[in-house]
């Protein structure tokens, strides 16, 4: 069979979700041997695009075909028969077992379901050599670092014959070092006629990796050229962010008077050299992607990560532990709202005081017809949607559990809020409502930190915005007319 | 029409009952069939006195239940109970025994006053507590682990100071006093009524007061009460250390009722006090029971018990009609839990 030109073709894929339309008439091609960059910001639609080359997704409609022929796997089981491997961010790795029992995972030759040593793992081996010598087949894999993690999967893709590996930001967890070991593995795959389709946000990597280049944008495909034809950075950027209309806001004007909180030199395993003012009624936004270390910062500021330097709030050193964080007027929404901020499988009610129970107590006793009322008060208050407050919260929407979480910080009565991804995962008319709440309480006079990857989010709500990259503070910024997303967009992905 | 209204409005606010009443009732449901079913098979099941023994007889497991029930509550298990008993009950035992009064070594103890012998013992009792909370809490070993390693323990320590036996000699009169008096003019026993008023309390603590309420939330998610400012480390100490002191309390009634520290008393009792907290309906994942239900999973244990002697089963028989009536409670309850509606 003459092999044809593209590896991949995509025609009018699209891919609805309830209420959504994730991707949106996508056609492009993917051509063999390259390695092919796919951008865009959060929410563009690359994951759901990803997925459905994957099989862990059924698109609506469209084709895809995969070196001439017809495709659409099942399952990703179906995907990597087919010859194409994901590397996902979460590695798909089990720490438990050693390199070889990995490699050979779900591909095991059994005779009556017995385990048979064959030649199988002696090639796996053999690839996992030539690869990458300093990694042993007996090594216990918690062992590695996620780097040589990685390498283990990539071996496995390759040994399994893969001719298309997916990567889905690499390059966000590992040291630079390891970046360029990484490199130098993807470049020889390519030599060796396997497609490489790239996926980062850190654009000077796509310069130096790149041979292909696709734009996503709010689910539509933007473009697809060849990177040597991109003038440079900013022209990628904009691309990115098209026309984007901020709801500008105008940050109010601040006296210099003592700061609320003061941040100086923290540092620790992600965080490098912070330092910084907050002041009263001020909205301060950290944006940066992921792995810059906003929720690093949030951890360490609440005291649950250690660090070094110092935090100052209110003019006393902070402790570093959460119940003293919250005794001295601190409170964190965070990030994951299901495994660290809510108690699903308890009330409302039970949810909604716990941060502040003496409050609604006298003398350790619980005081029932208090309890319910603050409860009534803010499903009130935050519009909550739910028939009653003995509701669990697991049985809300994620827009509602958020706002369950948001009460629960609110409640605490804290003087400097911190809110970790305030609104992800929530529908648009809860997100303004919580914007709302937010720019209320900064008017009576709160400090709020708003730790954000989304931009737009970030732009309309702080007065201050500082720019993380691979855990340090490349640049504060104030608010106003004359702020530069493209600007920002630069400095986060990694520009000077 | 006004009424009607007036109804509609109110119905959301507390019309459903949470899952935790739910599982209380059915369980009260379930005890009235096994009841019924006992009566039936068993002449003179429903005698008044009969009756009055089902509540009484399980005093010892429902002791020992509240502590246990609230650890499951957190997500953790208590397995040292039963060993804890048997430790508590021989040390009140030697610690009271006359010093240097005969040859036997078993007949010689430490001479001390009964009331510092209980104190003594129940203290140790807390150092199984603190064990098992220094290996949970603070290094975070799975509590299965751990409190069948304490329960060996507390057990072995029981075995030498009683040399395998038990220790029943030269006690002063004091010590059986407590065992087996009766509150003044009725028949039943103090230790039933340190039973219900433990039980009482507990359930105030638990429905009522911020630290009880604290327990639900390490439960129901330990992560998220560690940010909430909760101590978790903190409670759980006191919670290991609180049902090891009442499987202190427990192995000192029992010792006084025999006026003997018997090395293999109360082996198996931590199994009972697991099984009667869930056929309360409480939650082996934790964030979920109380200790009211514990109390109905407890006489439903005792019903069976009970009738399987009346029916005159052989031991061995009664063993496996308890395991059979219990597993199938416990997953009926489940069940019931899985479809209810709403």
């Amino acid at each position: 069979m003459q092999p044809t030109e593209n590896v991949l073709e995509i025609r009018e894929l699209v891919k609805d979700f309830p209420g959504v339309r994730a991707v949106n008439d996508v056609s492009f091609n993917i051509k063999r041997s390259t390695v092919h960059c796919l951008v865009g910001e959060n929410g563009a639609g690359k994951s759901t695009l990803i997925k459905m080359l994957t099989g862990a997704y059924a698109r609506t409609s469209g084709r895809i075909l995969l070196n001439g022929e017809e495709y659409s796997p099942r399952s990703t089981r179906d995907a990597r028969q087919r010859g194409i491997s994901t590397l996902f961010q979460e590695l798909n790795v089990v720490d438990q077992l050693t390199v070889e029992e990995n490699l050979t995972l779900g591909l095991e030759d059994t005779t009556f379901g017995f385990l048979r040593k064959t030649d199988k793992i002696n090639k796996m081996v053999s690839v996992m050599n030539s690869i990458e010598p300093s990694i042993k087949p007996r090594q216990q894999v918690s062992t590695l670092s996620v780097a040589q993690k990685q390498i283990v999967e990539i071996a496995k893709a390759v040994a399994t014959e893969s001719n298309i590996i997916i990567m889905d930001e690499p390059t966000a967890a590992i040291s630079e070092g390891e970046i360029a070991r990484l490199f130098t593995i993807i470049r020889k795959l390519r030599e060796n006629n396997v497609t490489v389709i790239y996926i980062s946000h850190r654009l000077d990597e796509i310069f130096e990796l790149g041979d292909y280049v696709t734009v996503m944008r709010d689910g539509k495909h933007i473009d697809t050229k060849p990177v040597s034809q991109v003038r440079d950075r900013s022209e990628l950027i904009k691309m990115m962010i098209g026309k984007t209309v901020f709801e500008q806001y105008t940050p109010r004007v601040e006296e210099s008077k003592e700061p609320t909180l003061q941040v100086q030199h923290l540092s620790n395993h992600k965080l490098k050299d912070l330092s910084f003012d907050v002041h009263d009624g001020e909205i301060v936004g950290f944006y940066g992607l992921v792995g810059a270390g906003k929720t690093e910062l949030a951890r360490a500021i609440y005291g649950v990560d250690t660090y070094e330097g110092d935090i100052v709030f209110n003019g006393r050193k902070l402790q570093p532990s959460p119940d003293k964080a919250i005794a001295a007027g601190i409170a964190l929404v965070p990030e994951e709202r299901r495994s660290q901020g809510l108690f699903t499988i308890l009330t409302i009610r039970a949810n909604v005081p716990v941060m502040n129970m003496q409050k609604i107590s006298r003398g350790g006793f619980i005081d029932g017809a208090q309890e319910r009322e603050v409860a009534e008060k803010y499903v009130g208050k935050l519009r909550i949607a739910s028939s009653s407050i003995e509701k669990e919260a697991a049985q809300l929407s994620g827009g509602n559990q958020q706002k369950v979480v948001l009460s629960k910080c609110l409640f605490a009565d804290a003087d400097l809020l911190m809110l970790d991804e305030p609104t992800r995962g929530v529908d648009v008319g809860a997100k303004s409502e919580i914007y709302a709440i937010i720019r209320q309480l900064a008017a009576e006079g709160k400090s709020i930190l708003i730790f954000s990857s989304e931009l737009p989010e970030i732009v309309n709500l702080c007065d201050t915005i500082c720019l993380l990259y691979d855990g340090s503070m490349k640049a504060m910024l104030r608010n106003g007319p004359e702020i530069d997303s493209e600007k920002i967009l630069h400095i986060v992905t990694g520009g000077e | 029409m006004n009424v009607e209204t007036k109804l509609m409005q109110n119905k959301p606010a507390g019309s459903r009952m949470s899952n935790e009443t739910f599982i209380t009732l059915f369980m009260i449901g379930m005890l009235a069939l096994v009841f019924g079913m006992a009566t039936l098979a068993v002449p003179n099941f429903y005698l008044p006195q009969n009756m009055i023994n089902l509540l009484t007889n399980n005093w010892f497991i429902i002791i020992v239940g509240i502590g246990v029930t609230f650890l499951l509550v957190t997500g953790n298990f208590d397995m040292s109970v039963g060993g804890v008993i048997a430790l508590t009950g021989v040390l009140s035992v030697y610690f009271s025994q006359g010093a240097n009064v005969s040859q036997n070594a078993l007949a010689n103890g430490l001479g001390l006053p009964y009331v510092v012998a209980i104190v003594l013992a129940l203290l140790c009792a807390m150092g199984i507590g603190g064990i098992n909370a220094f290996f949970v809490a603070f290094l975070k070993v799975p509590s299965i682990i751990v409190t069948l390693g304490t329960m060996m323990l507390a057990r072995g320590i029981a075995q030498v100071v009683t040399q395998g036996a038990q220790r029943n000699t030269s006690l002063p009169d004091v010590f059986g006093l407590i065992g087996n008096m009766a509150v003044p003019a009725t028949s039943i026993k103090i230790s039933v009524l340190i039973m219900l008023v433990l039980v009482f309390v507990a359930f105030i603590f638990e429905k009522k007061m911020v630290p009880g309420r604290r327990t639900y939330l390490i439960g129901a998610n330990s992560e998220a009460a560690r940010l909430s400012g909760i101590k978790v480390t903190r409670h759980l100490t006191s919670l290991f250390i609180l049902s090891a002191l009442l499987a202190g309390i427990t192995g000192i009634l029992l010792a006084s009722e025999f006026k003997a520290g018997v090395s293999n008393r109360a082996t198996g009792y931590e199994f009972d006090a697991l099984v009667v907290a869930l056929l309360g309906g409480v939650s082996i994942s934790g964030g979920r029971g109380s200790v009211l239900g514990m109390f109905v999973g407890a006489i439903i244990l005792s019903v069976v018990t009970s009738a399987s002697t009346g029916m005159l089963l052989s031991p061995d028989w009664q063993f496996i009609l308890k395991g059979s009536v219990t597993f199938i409670a416990i997953l009926a309850q489940r069940f019931a839990l899985e479809h209810r509606k709403g």
